[in-house]
């Protein structure tokens, strides 16, 4: 059937799915899923009068990768380097919520230096995932360079993970029971080595981007979610608690040690993408903070429990789930067992699929560019949402 | 009859000559783009090709004239290969009241500014053109944005400019230049000031240049109005976008900063260090700073640069009639 | 204050879970006609939708809806059997809008039709894939009794105590008598 208008073509199902309830005089939109604008791979249908969009439509699935049927022809131990690849940003809060459920099945108990251990290298984890972020989201908006600074912290970052975790990016480090391996000397000397530098670092990017008036203009007053809209959508993490709901899965169902740290959460009350923003820049220091203390009090001990779970290992029938705070929100790895080999079935909660569920509300009525800026201060990870 | 024949084949040598200025900076251009690029990012920007990198534009060049030329199914041909050329080559003739010297001038016209403004609509049409014919969503959107960009921000361009030929008398480039003293107290842009930085801003925003890239928003529209072109095609525009900035800085300088005057020996040397240190300050910009928004860019425009650049002319009329 | 909430539902059980073995607080069997009216009551509560999905179980595939409270932290799991012959459930995408995603994504694994859903079609999956992946087989199906952690039942219907100690003991009695009866 050939369309007169622009699209010479039709599209695929989900085109035409969308274009029935098109209006006279609009463009059809596909954003991806190749796009620059480096979120992964998600195609959102737009409707666009001129420039600004009157509908949005997220279309999912480039990246599914059938997680949860894996779960169910792996046993439970085989199954955590799955978690390393779910979301590529902070793929150790997956890898504790996995271990977690595993571990309240099973009734394991973890030794203290192994929390610890987990402590420090997921709030580590988090920083990388902010700073991914925040070079991300300016390149979106137009700024070429701040990335380029924010990949050379990660560089360090990533050394100290690589020590804890043999890996750069996709870390499946954590072992039903504690971690694969110790803090050593040379960890310690880099960690120490780090805070200070990037302490340093985070006042020149406040001056040089953060109080830039071209990203102000770009960022400020965008996409303001209110509570309602937060809670409709079951949207967590930064995305919440930039709209001034205090909620972290930290505080509000303490887990680990935690409950030993002076940390603060932060909370901004205008529900716009510029505080979103802040909030994550302002968690990089708290996740420092925490770092500082865990290193300073870390106590001696093992690193993993006495016989630990094997890879035959079969969990007593039940279900359990562990949450855990991600960069993005809540992380939730619902274990159901049979008693058998593999488990029965696992849920795996992701938060950017919730917080990416009102991006169709949210970008109604926006102008293209603002609607490009909404998503970024999403903050997704496409792997996360699709599995 | 000889009068004739002299002018004319000195309009010629002009010509080539200022195709081979054009081309030759151009690769000069891009090797310092992409090097200050890489430096205000803590990289070294390109190394391996040649030392220091010296020899990529010139790979870059290479790759670009040897790729397929292709034409995207139901384009409009004629429009599609037209856009790159009408982008290019008028802006070769923008190039001819320049004053780069005392006597280098390929032609001294009476009417350089009017020349140069009326050649610089030309490449409204060509971005126009561009996105249309490429039959692609986002070259159309990148090229609605592209004309209505260009076209506003040419008025500003033009008011700050006649507050210039108001206080000379002239449209003449050389003129504006040999009015002006060798000291950098007795340019222009100790008179205007105002003037020259409403011209700055235009000039960033007619020459599409960061932080008003617009039409070519990478993260937003692919690539704008280029996106359907490769190979050649796309080297027109990236030639011509540079080319438009050579002339928007070599304007600058004519009218504000003394053109080939300088302290001690005056020279084209002096117009070259003038042009080149406004080159890279639009490449700094790019390098620095996000974008604005659509909207954003319009509002600058009629809000602010429009009203500041008439009080400006006016302002200057005014003084002029009174002193 | 979840109590009241469940008091205004006509619940097939209502039980507290053990949150240091679970992770869930509550677990409540509801008909599939009262759902609706659960997330409402929900919502005017202040909770948020965290994830729905379904186990599919000799019983036929149970649907669970899991909320939570921002201020008040306290995981519902709200549990909902509907059989294998005609898997349908009312949509409660009106009340919480976030629940169309998750709708969809159950739908596109179990075949579980969601009704008034405002556009059931595949959201992770291809739009041409006509199985459903996580729909198990007959003979690798599991009982729900075999299946979830016992914990304290408040009130039950008879047929959903299966999450009482007492369930579970009963469970294995019969199993031994019927080794025993195939073993004589």
């Amino acid at each position: 059937m050939r369309n007169e208008k622009l699209d010479l073509v039709t599209g695929d199902f989900y085109t035409q799915n969308f274009q029935k309830g098109a209006r006279e005089n609009t463009l059809i939109l596909n954003l991806g899923p190749q796009h620059p604008s480096t979120h992964g791979v998600l195609r959102v249908l737009l409707e666009l009068d001129g420039e600004y969009v009157l509908r949005a439509e997220p279309v999912l699935g480039y990246l599914h990768r059938m997680h949860e049927k894996m779960a169910e022809v792996k046993t439970l131990v085989q199954y955590m380097p799955n978690m390393g690849r779910v979301d590529y940003g902070h793929p150790l809060a997956w890898n504790w919520a996995f271990a977690g459920a595993a571990e309240r099945l099973g009734g394991i108990e973890v030794p203290e230096r192994a929390e610890f251990i987990r402590v420090i290298s997921t709030e580590l984890n988090r920083i990388t995932s902010h700073l991914l972020w925040w070079g991300a989201y300016i390149l979106d908006l137009g700024a070429f360079t701040p990335i380029m600074y924010a990949f050379d912290d990660r560089e360090r970052l990533l050394d100290m993970l690589q020590i804890l975790t043999g890996s750069r990016l996709t870390y499946s480090s954590f072992r039903i029971g504690g971690v694969c391996a110790d803090i050593n000397d040379k960890f310690i000397e880099l960690c120490k080595d780090f805070i200070p530098y990037m302490r340093s670092r985070l006042p020149m990017y406040k001056a040089l981007v953060t109080d830039n008036i071209i990203l102000r203009k770009r960022v400020e007053e965008i996409g303001v979610f209110d509570q309602d809209m937060i809670r409709r959508y079951g949207a967590t993490g930064p995305v919440a608690r930039g709209s001034g709901i205090d909620y972290d899965v930290r505080r509000a169902e303490p887990y680990s040690v935690y409950d030993r740290f002076d940390w603060q959460v932060p909370v901004y009350q205008k529900g716009d993408a510029m505080a979103r923003y802040l909030v994550r820049l302002d968690e990089i220091e708290q996740s420092m903070r925490i770092v500082e203390q865990a290193l300073a009090q870390l106590p001696e001990g093992k690193i993993i429990v006495d016989k630990a779970p094997k890879y035959t290992w079969k969990a007593p029938k039940g279900e359990a789930c562990f949450p855990v705070e991600g960069g993005r929100g809540l992380i939730a790895v619902h274990v159901i067992s049979d008693g058998g080999k593999t488990p029965y079935k696992i849920k795996l909660r992701a938060p950017g699929f919730s917080n990416l569920s009102l991006f169709a509300e949210a970008s109604r009525g926006t102008l293209l560019a603002d609607s490009v800026a909404i998503l970024g201060s999403l903050d997704l990870i496409i792997p996360e949402i699709d599995r | 009859m000889n009068g004739i024949a002299t002018e004319l084949i000195r309009i010629v040598v002009g010509l080539v000559a200022v195709a081979a200025f054009v081309g030759l900076n151009g690769l000069v251009l891009v090797y310092a783009e992409r090097k200050g690029a890489g430096h205000f990012q803590r990289r070294p920007g390109p190394f391996e090709v040649g030392p220091h990198g010296v020899i990529q534009p010139i790979a870059d060049a290479l790759k670009l004239i040897g790729k397929q030329l292709f034409t995207p199914d139901n384009a409009d041909p004629y429009l599609f290969w037209l856009a790159p050329l009408l982008s290019f080559f008028p802006v070769l003739l923008m190039f001819v009241p320049l004053p780069f010297g005392p006597v280098l001038t390929v032609w001294e016209v009476d009417l350089g500014l009017l020349l140069i403004l009326a050649f610089a609509g030309f490449n409204v049409l060509a971005l126009l053109l561009a996105g249309w014919a490429s039959n692609n969503k986002y070259g159309l959107l990148g090229a609605g944005r592209a004309v209505a960009q260009s076209v506003a921000y040419e008025i500003p361009l033009l008011l700050a400019v006649l507050a210039i030929a108001f206080q000379t008398g002239s449209l003449n480039l050389s003129t504006i230049v040999t009015q002006q003293g060798s000291w950098p107290w007795q340019w222009n842009i100790v008179t205007q000031p105002l003037a020259f930085i409403i011209y700055l801003v235009s000039a960033l925003g007619e020459t599409n240049r960061a932080p008003f890239d617009l039409p070519e928003a990478e993260s937003e529209l692919t690539a704008g109005f280029h996106t359907e072109y490769s190979g050649m095609g796309f080297g027109m525009f990236f030639l011509a976008e540079y080319a438009n900035m050579i002339v928007v800085c070599g304007v600058c300088t004519a009218l504000f900063l003394g053109g080939w005057k300088g302290p001690g020996v005056d020279g084209f040397w002096w117009y070259l260090v003038k042009v080149y240190a406004l080159l890279g300050a639009m490449i700094w910009f790019r390098w620095t700073y996000p974008r604005i928004r659509f909207d954003q860019l319009l509002n600058i425009n009629w809000k602010w640069l429009l009203p500041l650049a008439t009080l400006n002319l006016l302002g200057t009329a005014f003084l002029m009639k009174v002193f | 204050m979840m109590e009241t909430v469940f008091d205004q539902l006509s619940t097939q059980c209502v039980a507290k879970c053990d949150y240091a073995k679970t992770g869930l607080h509550w677990s409540v069997f509801l008909p599939a006609s009262e759902i609706v009216r659960a997330a409402k009551l929900l919502y005017k509560e202040e909770c948020f939708l965290e994830d729905i999905t379904a186990i599919d179980v000799k019983e036929g595939y149970l649907v669970v809806y899991r909320f939570n409270h921002m201020d008040r932290p306290c995981r519902v799991a709200l549990r909902v059997l509907v059989p294998h012959a005609a898997p349908k459930l009312p949509s409660i995408s009106h009340v919480f809008h976030g629940a169309e995603w998750h709708e969809r994504e159950t739908h596109d694994f179990y075949g579980i039709e969601f009704s008034d859903n405002p556009n059931l079609v595949p959201l992770l999956l291809p739009a041409d894939l006509d199985v459903h992946p996580l729909q198990k087989e007959e003979g690798a199906r599991a009982s729900l009794a075999d299946l979830l952690t016992p914990c304290e039942v408040l009130r039950a219907e008879p047929g959903f105590d299966l999450l009482t100690p007492k369930a579970e003991e009963e469970g294995k009695k019969a199993k031994t008598a019927g080794a025993e009866a195939t073993g004589a």
